[in-house]
């Protein structure tokens, strides 16, 4: 791997680490979209430079949609009912979650080979998607349209008060 | 300067750190939710990092063809949590 792909991945996973914390802690759908979209191009951006282009472009699409949803300005707000120690335990659980991957990532001794793709690798990628692991494909497809079945009838279901009181 | 498989896994590993952590910290059910998407990132980017140093000759592009589906996967999550939490009533 040369010097300029190593300064993409370095640069690509600082905007997805800023963008991770700008989402942790900005309030607003305005700025949590923004955030997600950032990371999204931060892990395109890492993908790109580990050879993994057309997973990039996968990535950077799904994460654009997810930023749009996450930015929309008409979703309910529904607040947890977990309280503040709870939530203090979790975010220690996480920083625990990354001293093990990190010690883990450290400490292991892993077998290296050499890459012989190309830097697209779409070919490889798609034969893998619709013939190798098809069931797999189809499997997350199922998900996918389930998840949004559901999340169009939900949608559908939440009447705004003014419109569900002019029905009565 | 050079990328190695420990510093893809460190990334990774930081990606799904902080993924659980939005999930955990964020008071707001959806904004909580966006935390799954990070957290799909950094086992993508593992994913895409073992497939890129340490896959051998059999199967390459494993690593990315699992980065594709987890990306897909963190979108119908968050669309299908968006959907859940429903429109905001106007008044």
């Amino acid at each position: 791997m040369d010097s300029l792909h190593a300064i993409g991945f370095y640069v690509s996973a600082a905007l997805a680490g800023v963008g991770g914390i700008l989402l942790a802690f900005l309030h607003g759908h305005w700025h949590r979209g923004l955030a997600l979209g950032a990371v999204g191009l931060g892990v395109a951006g890492i993908y790109a430079s580990l050879s993994a282009g057309f997973a990039a472009i996968v990535v950077l699409f799904c994460y654009i949609g997810c930023a749009l949803l996450v930015a929309r300005p008409d979703y309910r707000t529904v607040e947890q009912a977990a309280g503040g120690l709870w939530r203090q335990i979790g975010a220690l659980g996480a920083a625990l979650l990354l001293v093990v991957l990190a010690y883990a990532a450290f400490r292991g001794r892993f077998a290296l080979a050499t890459f012989y793709g190309g830097p697209f690798n779409s070919v490889s990628v798609a034969r893998l998607l619709f013939a190798h692991d098809a069931l797999a494909t189809e499997a997350v497809a199922g998900v996918v349209l389930v998840a949004l079945v559901g999340a169009a009838i939900a949608w559908r279901r939440e009447r705004p008060r003014d419109e569900r009181e002019g029905r009565r | 300067m050079s990328v190695t498989l420990v510093s893809v896994l460190f990334v990774a590993a930081g990606l799904t750190a902080l993924g659980a952590f939005i999930a955990a910290w964020k008071r707001e059910l959806t904004a909580a939710l966006t935390g799954l998407p990070v957290m799909f990132a950094g086992a993508g980017v593992a994913f895409v990092g073992v497939a890129r140093f340490g896959a051998t000759s059999g199967a390459p592009a494993l690593g990315q063809e699992v980065a594709v589906l987890l990306a897909i996967a963190a979108l119908a999550a968050v669309g299908l949590g968006v959907g859940l939490a429903g429109r905001e009533s106007s008044r």
